[in-house]
């Protein structure tokens, strides 16, 4: 039961951009690249969806990057996790078709179990922002978390 | 992030096994047909299950599967992971990697998906087979099964 590439590069990428980027300083490609061991290829097509979200905004040009749309500690992780993700969701919502389906068993399953685990996943991944994250990020690597402590 | 058929078949499999050991083992072909599964698909399930220690078998005319121990003493979680593997999210989680990444002790990341992980599996962990059952007797219609019925 994993979380796609998108997703984990995804969030990497952006607690990287919480971390370095301000409202002065844009932060390009090439240095979240770089920093986190990801292609920068792969980066471009998961900025250009976190672009059409509205999460980042990005600056053109050859001294361009991307800047955070909003302050970190407005942005949910869930959210993140959604846009790159679609639904959070422990099983495939569409291939529950299978004959049967109308099955008791089945529906306490899904009662019990499944949508317990999503409420649980879902209530996890919006009681955490990206500054939450950001804050870990520079405790563990040495960064000074002071001057963004408000 | 998903559970697989697999997963979903096997735990439904698995109350439909509980819900009809009180008539002794249960058939293969019995609990395919109740769950709307084929055969062979349920035949590598239970080999699994069987390696598990969570169903044993026996053969011949009166043979087929039983559970190994009360439905009250086996989880979700126990069903899942036998047939799933660990709920890690991603792979740099599970015990094999951590001494192939790099980043492990400094990855913000990480402990994020680790928190996922747990969240998963403790709801999980507190389900229990005899709780499924349970849902099931509770809703089954009026006049079938009256022997399920106290």
């Amino acid at each position: 039961m994993k979380f796609s590439t998108k997703g984990r590069y995804g969030l990497r990428a952006m607690i990287d951009l919480a971390v370095y980027s301000n409202e002065e300083q844009h932060v390009a490609l090439g240095s979240i690249a770089q920093r986190q061991g990801i292609s920068t290829n792969y980066l471009e097509h998961v900025f250009s969806e976190l672009r059409k979200s509205g999460l980042v905004k990005s600056i053109k040009g050859a001294q361009g990057g991307y800047l955070l749309s909003e302050s970190p500690s407005d942005i949910k992780v869930g959210r993140i996790l959604r846009v790159l993700e679609g639904s959070l969701s422990v099983i495939d919502e569409d291939s529950d078709n299978t004959a049967g389906s109308e099955s008791v068993i089945r529906n306490c399953i899904k009662t019990s179990v499944w949508d317990k685990m999503n409420a649980r996943l879902n209530e996890l991944v919006d009681s955490l922002t990206l500054e939450d994250l950001a804050y870990d990020y520079r405790e563990r690597n040495g960064i000074d978390n002071t001057m963004y402590y408000i | 992030m998903k559970i697989s058929t697999k997963g979903r078949y096997g735990l439904e499999a698995i109350v439909d096994l509980a819900i009809h050991s009180s008539e002794g083992r249960v058939n293969l072909k019995s609990i395919s047909e109740r769950c709307g599964i084929s055969e062979a698909y349920m035949l590598q399930i239970f080999l699994i299950l069987r390696r598990a220690g969570i169903v044993e078998s026996t053969r011949g005319t009166q043979g087929g599967y039983a559970l190994s121990t009360e439905p009250s003493k086996i989880t979700v979680g126990d069903v899942l992971t036998a047939l799933e593997g660990p709920f890690a999210p991603v792979v740099c989680i599970t015990e094999k990697a951590k001494h192939t990444c790099d980043r492990y002790k400094k990855c913000t990341a990480r402990s994020f998906w680790e928190r996922v992980m747990n969240t998963l599996s403790d709801v999980a962990n507190s389900i229990t087979i005899e709780d499924l059952v349970e849902c099931y007797k509770s809703n089954i219609p009026l006049n079938t099964e009256l022997d399920y019925y106290i």
